[in-house]
């Protein structure tokens, strides 16, 4: 039994991290949701035993552990609600840049990463105010794409 | 989700007829659910998923501006989830006043019972309900999210 | 009773506050409030942990080892009173700016809850809870701010911290497996009999559980992207409290339940410190924006917690502890300062940047003289070098930055900030100063807390 749950754990993890490194917003969560799926099942079969509901038992009746069962239901609540979390941001990344593609994002830091880059230019060549007053343009043009999707 | 443009073809009469029958039964077997839980298998959690499955199958069915329509008490999720976590925690915490340990049964075990019908009263009943009302305000709240994608994106 | 209403104030508070509107002023400020009155129960909490020994509550009249026990300790107080600290500062800094989203109040109010919970609490899936109710917290604070950059952190930071939480849920579900306990205290004993080789995969899982949080080297990636895209608020609020979590984590699950693992992994542990304050530092250098260079100097920074703890023994511990709640100061003065300017903002920002380098008089000079202290106690002459090129390091980095900020004359950006935001930042600075000048409180602290965490666990000395 134990070895039915931890190919099945592996399995649930596996394909979680093979989806993770997609690039595709999307599948990247529901990565994470197999992911979450693998930690409870490993919850489960840790200490998975049958018997009795703790409630009422017997004297000659085997109690089944209640405990893997609080701990198994707390971790899937937690895990809805992280996941609907996470997909509530993804939905605001496509709101944003209209694609749930990494690549868009990575292209973000990439030009915040060439705006740092001028700045230095323009503080070793004692350049002011130029790039600074280029850079508040650039965030007023952001802020006013924000408004328009919104 | 629904496609009201056209695209697709919207649910068809009997998804409709169904998601509008089954709310109202689905709170009287949560109900049971909620007060069969201290012998039986039941609690507040699946009370309330149970009551969230059937007006999730409402926002399939008329989407999202329709389901808080048909059933305007769904605008209020939000509320509903903070009254729930309010009244666990009021639940859990209030032996304090008694100079009692956090999550302490009222009335102690052995103790009389209130009894109304053959509904035992007891201070987890309040919890439960706080857990069925808490579940119940997040998965509309989440529906509620996820309902109105498509619409939004179009504007 | 102090124990429980530390955890009730903030979580009843939280959840009401998430339903009003947070852009309203009254919202904003009954949320600082809220916190203020946290950490007045957090005060009296400590004072009676610190006269009295711990207090100790065992829920729902259960016996123990049924019920879930939480249990206030020097060691837990001490984290608990710095962090929401450090997330009233934040939240009262923003307030006065002015805060832009509906939640945030409520959010930053329902984080300190979850944040004394982990704190407190002596059950390690009660932890697991609240660890992720705080965290959950702070998931929806990194998008706070809505720009395109906030969004990016937000994202990266949920999927890689979540990671991080499961790997914890699975370590808690083998510690079950092989003790059938989850009660902290019982765990530390059972495992002296459990196969060595189970327990040390346990113990890696939480230690790389704990590492994400804390932006070790090897899991550091997400770090700088988050630190320096948040908006100086949160980005205090993430590397001030979130990350305490992981500090806090790492010695209560490495010195409290696996000091035998701590033991044998001592070399490893210090390696890796070293490769983190290495790392942090270069890139630190390499860094011209504010935010990137305080990020990359995050990393460098809990490497030296690092190092503590892996030299371990009473020192090493007290050194670990001391260290990380001085870093979470600094951090916090930092990245408040950061963003504000005028005038007390540079006298700020130079504390802060002279208590990273470890340079008197500033408190983190008392953490770097206990490392020292470490460095000399294990009789590492590379341990030492190390710590004078990291210290020299950041010494370069924060005026390298310091520099750039505060001694050009920035016509377009002369504009002051609120005074209020400036004092908070002055506060800070105030207290990083007094860490120095007065550090017979902090050293006692530090010391008491490791007594309480040594003395829980059986097989450490």
């Amino acid at each position: 039994m134990i070895i039915a749950f931890a190919l099945a754990a592996a399995v649930l993890f596996g394909s979680g991290a093979y989806l993770l490194l997609k690039r595709d917003l999307v599948r990247m969560v529901a990565g994470i949701m197999l992911i979450s799926q693998a930690a409870v099942l490993t919850i489960i079969a840790s200490s998975l035993n049958r018997g009795q509901a703790v409630i009422h038992v017997g004297p000659d009746d085997d109690p089944s552990d209640p405990l893997p069962q609080a701990l198994a239901l707390t971790a899937l609540v937690i895990g809805l609600a992280t996941v609907a979390l996470l997909l509530a941001m993804v939905h605001r990344v496509v709101v944003v840049f209209r694609t749930s593609e990494q690549d868009a994002l990575a292209a973000t830091e990439a030009e915040v990463e060439a705006r740092l880059e001028r700045k230095r230019q323009a503080d070793r060549e004692e350049v002011e105010g130029v790039e600074g007053a280029k850079e508040d343009d650039a965030e007023a043009i952001e802020h006013e794409e924000l408004g328009r999707v919104r | 989700m629904v496609r009201r443009s056209g695209r697709g073809a919207a649910p068809d009469s009997v998804v409709r007829v169904v998601a509008r029958m089954l709310p109202a039964p689905s709170v009287m077997v949560a109900a049971a659910l909620i007060v069969k839980g201290y012998a039986e298998v039941g609690d507040g959690f699946a009370a309330g998923v149970i009551v969230a499955l059937a007006v999730s199958l409402t926002y399939v069915a008329v989407g999202a501006d329709g389901a808080e329509a048909v059933l305007p008490v769904l605008r209020h999720a939000p509320k509903i989830a903070v009254t729930g976590l309010l009244l666990a925690l009021a639940s859990g915490f209030f032996p304090l006043v008694y100079g009692e340990e956090p999550v302490s049964h009222q009335p102690a075990p052995g103790e009389p019972l209130t009894k109304f019908g053959k509904l035992e009263l007891f201070t987890q009943l309040l919890m439960d309900i706080g857990v069925f009302l808490l579940v119940v305000g997040v998965l509309v709240m989440l529906l509620h999210q996820f309902g109105r994608l498509r619409g939004e994106e179009k504007s | 009773m102090l124990l429980s209403i530390a955890l009730l104030l903030p979580w009843v508070a939280g959840a009401v506050l998430l339903i009003a509107n947070g852009r309203n002023r009254a919202v904003a400020w009954l949320a600082v409030s809220t916190l203020v009155a946290t950490l007045v129960v957090l005060a009296f909490l400590a004072a009676e942990v610190y006269g009295n020994g711990n207090v100790r509550v065992v829920t729902g009249h259960w016996p123990e080892g049924i019920g879930i026990v939480l249990e206030a300790d020097p060691l837990g107080v001490t984290f608990a009173l710095l962090s929401v600290l450090v997330v009233t500062a934040a939240a009262a800094y923003e307030s006065v700016g002015g805060v832009r989203t509906r939640t945030f109040p409520g959010l930053v109010v329902i984080l300190a809850a979850g944040l004394n919970g982990l704190f407190v609490t002596a059950d390690i899936f009660s932890f697991y809870v609240f660890f992720e109710l705080a965290m959950t917290a702070s998931y929806a604070l990194s998008a706070y701010g809505g720009k395109r950059r906030q969004l990016r952190a937000a994202l990266v930071f949920t999927a890689v911290n979540l990671l991080g939480s499961f790997i914890f849920v699975l370590s808690v579900a083998g510690a079950y497996r092989v003790t059938g306990t989850l009660a902290m205290e019982q765990i530390a004993e059972r495992m002296l009999e459990v196969n060595p080789n189970a327990v040390l995969l346990i113990a890696t899982g939480f230690f790389i559980a704990f590492s994400v949080k804390l932006g070790l080297f090897p899991f550091h990636f997400w770090l700088p992207t988050v630190y320096a895209g948040a908006r100086p608020s949160v980005a205090a609020i993430l590397s001030g409290a979130v990350a305490n979590i992981g500090a806090y984590g790492l010695l209560r699950f490495g010195a409290g339940l696996f000091p035998q693992q701590l033991e044998q992994a001592g070399l490893a542990l210090i390696i890796l410190g070293a490769v983190s304050i290495l790392y942090g530092g270069v890139l630190a250098v390499s860094r011209g924006d504010v935010a990137e260079m305080l990020a990359y100097s995050a990393i460098g920074q809990v490497g030296y917690v690092l190092v503590a703890l892996g030299v371990a023994g009473p020192v090493g511990l007290v050194a670990a502890v001391l260290y990380s709640v001085v870093n979470s100061l600094n951090k916090a003065l930092l990245f408040l300062a950061s963003g504000v300017r005028g005038a007390l903002v540079a006298g700020a920002f130079a504390i802060g940047s002279l208590s990273v380098a470890g340079v008197p008089p500033a408190a983190g000079f008392v953490g770097k003289l206990e490392l020292f202290r470490t460095g000399i106690l294990a009789d590492s002459t590379a341990l030492i070098v190390l710590l004078v090129a990291g210290s020299a390091l950041s010494l370069v980095y924060m005026f390298q930055v310091y520099q750039r900020c505060f001694w050009r004359a920035d016509p377009a950006k002369a504009k002051a900030s609120p005074l209020p935001q400036r004092l908070i930042a002055a506060g800070l600075a105030v207290l990083v100063l007094a860490g120095a000048l007065w550090p017979e409180p902090l050293l006692a602290l530090s010391g008491q807390a490791v007594e309480s965490l040594t003395s829980s666990s059986p097989g450490a000395s």
